[in-house]
This record gives C-alpha cells, structure tokens and sequence, in this order.
C-alpha cells in the first residue's frame, strides 16, 4: 500500500460523501480523481477479490443483478456497482467505498458490470474469474460505432483477461466468435433447438453474415433478433452446444417465465421472476455465471425464482393500476418490449419517453428499426400512448406511421403533469423510457408512490 | 435496393413513409425487397431506395455490384428512374471511395462526385434547404460520416447546409440532385420528419410514370410539429 493509493482512498471516499450530502448522484467524479492520483489503485483493490464480471449490449443490468441475488441468498460478502457507474470511473468509486483507508477490500467478492466500450480499460485491472457476455447487438452508433467494433473492443478487453473464464451466449453469432484466438476457457449458455417456436427471420437482422468469411448465415431456428441456430455454409462457423442449455420453455407470462434448464445432463424446471424471452437469456447467463463462479447452479435457480431487478428494468410500481418500466435503448431490446406488451391481457396505457442525451445516444433513428408495428396487434386493448421526452415529437411521428391514429397519442413534455395524470387512472401502465428518461421518470414516480432510489 | 446490408439506422423509415404516404391518398403501391445476389430488371420500378450501411458487408456489396448492377443502376439513373440514396448508397453512387491511408474503392460512377475518408467524424442533427428543382422546402436530419464527399463541376447539390457539415463540412452543400436521383447525408428516416420532401420525390416519381399527376395534401400536423422542434433547435 501505497502514501499515494492512501491518499487516493481518501480523497475518493470524501469527494464521495461530499456529492450524497449535496444530493448529487454522481458516482463517476470521485473515482477519476482516485485514479488520476494513484493510477493503478483499481488494480490494487481488485486483486483481493473475486470478480465476475458481466458485458455485451443488452441485458447487463439484469444479469449482473441476478447474480447478486444468488451471491446475497447464499450470504456472501460481495459488492456491486450500479448500471450508472459501469465505466473506469464508477467501478473504482465502488471498490473505495468497499475498502478501509488503508485500501483493504473489506468484501470477498464482486458482482462488477462493466460498459462494452470501457471493458478494455477495465478487464486487465479487474483480473476477473468469470465474464460473462449477454449478447451483441447494433447500440448507438454516435458512441459506440459498429456492432463489430464493439465486439473488437471485447475481444481486445479479454486478451487483458487471459484467466477468466468466460461464460458466452451461444446463440450469438458475434458473442461466440469471441471464443476463437483466445486462450480462456469457455461455457457456453443458450436456447435450444424446439424450446420456443422458430421465429421469422427478422426484416433488420444485426448479424446476417459471417463473422469469419461474410457469407450469409442460414438459421436452424431464430429466437429473437439475430440469436439462434446459426451456421455458415461456406466455412463451417457455427453454434456451439450449451453447457447452461434451455431446452423447454414451459410458460411466459406477464410477470414471469418457466423454463427447463439441463446442465451436465440434468434437467431442471427454473422459475424466472421477469417476464420476456430476453430475460430468458440474461436468466441462462446467470445461471452459467453463478456455477461457474463455484456456488452450484442451485443457489442461482433458487435466486431467480424470488428475482426482482429494480432500476426500470421491468420494474413495478404502485401507479395506476399498477406501473411496469421497461427501459429501451436499441431496437432489439425495444423489439422484445413491443412483444412482451403482447401479453397484456386488459386495457392498458403505454407511456414512451424518448431522450437523445449522450447516454441514450444523440441519434434517434433506431426507433425506425424497432417493430412498433406490433402496436397495431393490441388495438382493442392499447387505449392510449402518451408520448414524452426530449424528443417526444419524433416518437408521435413513429407511432403513427406504425398505424396508431394520431388522435390516440398525447404529447406530455412534463413528468410532473404525467405522473399526477397517470394517479387518477386506473387502468394499468407500461411504460418504455430510454435511459436518461428513465432517470428522470423513475424519480418523479417514486416521488409519487415509493420506490427504491438508484443509490442506496 | 440491398435491405440486407444498407439498412443502417432507421433506413427502412424511409420506405414505410412513402408506402404511408401513398396509401392514405388511396395509390396502390408494392415494395420489393433486392437483397444482394437478387436478379431484377430496374426498369420494372418507379423508384428505388438505397440506404446506408456498415463498413463490415461492404466487401460483399462491392462484390455484388461490380457483378453487372453497377452498369444497370448507372442506365437506370441516366434514364431518369428516380433514386433516393442515402450516407453509403449516396457515396455508392459516386466515381469513388478512397479511405485516409490512400485505399481507393471504386463505387458505380453514376453521378460525378467522389468521396474521401477524413479522421473527423462528421455527426449530429444538422439542417439545409434544398434547391428548388428539388421543392426548396427546409429539410432536418441527423448525419453520421467520416467521409467528405465532393462534386463534379456543374453537379447540383441537393441543398444548402443551415446547420452541420453536409457533403464535407467546407463548402456548404449537401446531397446531390442528378437528374431524378436524390442523394443526402440525412441518414436513418428523413422522410418522416420531412413530408414536403417525401412528397417531392413521390410526385417525381409519379409524374414520370403517368406524366402528369397531384398528391392530395394531408394532416400533417404530428409529422411538422417534429420538423419545427428540431429545426428551431439548430
């Protein structure tokens, strides 16, 4: 330990209790200043404990809470960052805040979610023992450029982590090529062949040739977006078998799915707390990251069964007739939303905030890739959309050319006025922010009707 | 043309705007979906659109069109069949792509312009208002390049930049407008936000297959009210 690691400690810790007292979340600020001081203090406190780690472009947050779940049923001692400090920054001000003065981490495991464009600066500090990474998908090409450059960051982030043991979606063409020219071992989870009914090959598909030689991918099955059974004809890549397999999904529900699970041979029926097959997926990547990480594929079954993720992901809430959040960010995971509004059985009122802040990502365009065509299938029981965020026009434009007649949609710019109106309803409410938006919506709604704040 | 690979953000908006647009004024239409390797006659259409797209399939696309289709699209265009083409599909239609270290891909030559990879990244909603051969009206988009694009002498742009880079951030045009080819930076959906644009190209379209036609106005309250929002941010 170092005079200066010691200073950094203690300058992080008071610049972190400084922006709480002023009621600023920020997470970010007070680790920057810790590793301008002492750059390589991340590497010191990560090095005391075990780490997995979670990437890829959707499904992060859910995975990584899953994980706790499991780390928190089984009584470990363990600290996580939250989805707004998944850079450099923000996971240093998390292992601070987790270690005494003289920089001892004062837990035995971390649960670290890491941004796909920062995994480089962070995997090699972090030495993680398991990463997992949920899938890759076309994000935000202002920030992140294309999805095969995300994916190049990745794999460059993983020749930092030789050790790890990764756990990768085998239903992702990009995801999987993660496993060739590198070194680490590998486990593979995933939906198997005749689990779910075989879906149309998508109109906008993120991966429609081959990674290795740009031929087109034929598809043995599509369980959403580019994910599934995907092989090459021309030289052979294709997918891999999974070890953490999803062989039957029983049931899916507005609230949850049944799915049967084998691994090493055996079958089991795993209840998952969240509705929509995405969260089938981050609910295998769990399951994988939990085993792998040494405490049995139990101990994450039963977490998932008693699972909720909070932070907007398919959060509830007491409004109206009850509230569901459901954060969007890009057209597969809005696609998977639309589908999930599918299950509504009754009158509901949808609610879109659309934000093109930095964080949401300044271009727009994805929500013309997104099928909110399926709107159109719930007529009849989508009584009303009200639109809201910065960009709350271009959304009414999009909803309408997806068939909704304009004079169902409202513009309502103000949270405040939206959420005092959505108090005297009573039918229930989805609602789809994009990230900043959903900041902002979360909190005016706690405000109303209680809720867990971001940082506790 | 090339759904398959050029349809980089919000592309396909574009085409479900059109078909939109058309329907509610009762004018039957079809769009047919070319992907790479497909065989069609382009005289048999009334309009094509080609998006943008990802550095990665352009291999395969290059491929595909130096198989013939470049020769047929650049007759096509000579013939007067309207084109909208956009970030990618707009340079395509150019003599050439030479990236910043000096590699030169030759594109279809259908319009004379070239292209020429800058470390800059041009990016961000910008605004122009285009000439009036092609209906003068203010048009907002979002542009997302690192190539410079230049014109030919004597080559038209498709407009004026009021606000961001447009063709190469130097000489304030943006596009092109080639006969009845459209080209524009504007990525993802422009026409949406944009309907007197839309209209445009969808009477220029009809006027050359029936020679003379009107398109009935619309309510297109929610399509401006998008328009002024971001045209009064810039």
């Amino acid at each position: 330990m170092t005079i200066r690691a010691f200073f950094a400690i203690l300058l992080c810790k008071l610049l972190r209790f400084a922006s709480r007292v002023l009621h600023r979340g920020g997470t970010a600020m007070p680790g920057r200043f810790a590793l301008k001081l002492c750059p390589d203090l991340l590497d010191l406190l990560a090095c005391q404990v075990k780490t997995v780690t979670i990437t890829g472009t959707n499904g992060k947050t859910t995975s990584a809470r899953m994980i706790e779940e499991a780390f928190a049923e089984q009584g470990l001692s363990y600290l996580a960052n939250r989805s707004g400090a998944n850079l450099i920054d923000g996971i240093t001000t998390e292992f601070v805040m987790n270690s005494t003065l003289f920089g001892k981490v004062k837990k035995d495991y971390a649960v670290i979610e890491c941004d796909e464009a920062a995994a480089r600066k962070v995997f090699p500090r972090l030495k993680p023992r398991v990463v997992v990474v949920t899938n890759l998908f076309r994000d935000q090409l202002d920030r992140y450029g294309e999805v095969t450059h995300t994916l190049e960051n990745i794999r460059e982030a993983l020749k930092g982590a030789p050790e790890a043991l990764l756990c990768l979606n085998a239903d992702c063409s990009l995801t999987a090529s993660l496993a060739d020219d590198l070194p680490n071992k590998v486990r593979w989870f995933g939906i198997e062949k005749g689990a779910a009914p075989s879906r149309e090959k998508p109109e906008i598909s993120d991966a429609t040739h081959c990674i290795r030689c740009k031929t087109e991918y034929e598809y043995d099955y599509i369980s959403y977006g580019h994910l599934g059974g995907f092989r090459c004809p021309k030289c052979g890549y294709r997918r891999h078998k999974a070890d953490y397999a999803v062989v039957d999904i029983v049931e899916q529900r507005p609230d949850g799915s049944d799915i049967v699970m084998e691994v090493g041979g055996e079958k089991q029926l795993v209840t998952v707390n969240l509705p929509a097959m995405y969260n089938i997926y981050n609910a295998a990547g769990a399951v994988a990251a939990v085993s792998e990480m040494g405490l049995g594929v139990k101990a994450a079954v039963d977490a998932l069964a008693k699972f909720h993720c909070g932070f907007g992901r398919m959060e509830t809430f007491d409004l109206a007739g009850g509230t569901r959040m459901m954060l969007v960010k890009n057209p597969a995971g809005c696609n998977q939303v639309i589908e999930y509004l599918q299950t509504m059985k009754e009158k509901f009122v949808l609610v879109i905030c659309l934000n093109d802040r930095a964080a949401d990502g300044r271009d727009i365009s994805w929500i013309w890739d997104a099928d909110f065509e399926g709107l159109r299938a719930l007529a009849g029981r989508l009584d009303q959309v009200i639109v809201s965020g910065d960009r709350a026009e271009d959304m009414r434009v999009r909803i309408k050319y997806a068939g909704v007649d304009d004079s169902f949609i409202r513009v309502e710019r103000d949270y405040e006025t939206l959420v005092r109106s959505l108090e005297q309803e009573t039918r229930p409410v989805c609602m789809m922010p994009t990230y900043t938006a959903m900041l902002e919506l979360r909190q005016t709604v706690i405000r109303h009707c209680g809720g867990e704040e971001f940082w506790n | 043309m090339y759904p398959d690979v050029l349809n980089l953000y919000g592309d396909r908006g574009n085409v479900m705007c059109m078909q939109k647009r058309l329907e509610w004024r009762g004018i039957e239409n079809t769009v047919t979906r070319l992907p790479i390797g497909s065989k069609a006659n382009l005289a048999d259409f009334d309009l094509v659109f080609i998006g943008g797209g990802q550095d990665f399939e352009q291999q395969v696309l290059l491929e595909d069109l130096h198989r013939g289709k470049d020769r047929e699209i650049l007759s096509a265009v000579e013939d007067g069949l309207p084109f909208l083409t956009i970030c990618g599909g707009y340079q395509m239609m150019g003599n050439y792509y030479e990236t910043y270290d000096g590699v030169r891909c030759d594109f279809i030559g259908a319009v004379d312009l070239y292209t020429i990879g800058s470390k800059q990244r041009m990016i961000g909603n910008y605004k122009y208002q285009c000439g009036p051969e092609s209906g003068g009206s203010i048009v907002v988009g979002f542009e997302n390049h690192s190539g410079q694009t230049f014109l030919g002498e004597g080559v038209q742009p498709l407009g004026k930049v009021l606000a961001g880079f447009g063709n190469n951030g130097q000489d304030g045009t943006e596009g092109v407008r080639y006969h009845n080819l459209f080209g524009t930076y504007s990525h993802g959906p422009l026409l949406p936000k944009n309907p007197a644009l839309c209209d445009h190209i969808l009477l220029t379209a009809l006027r050359r297959k029936y020679g003379t036609a009107e398109l009935a106005p619309l309510d297109d309250a929610a399509e401006l009210a998008a328009h002024d929002e971001m045209a009064a941010k810039l």
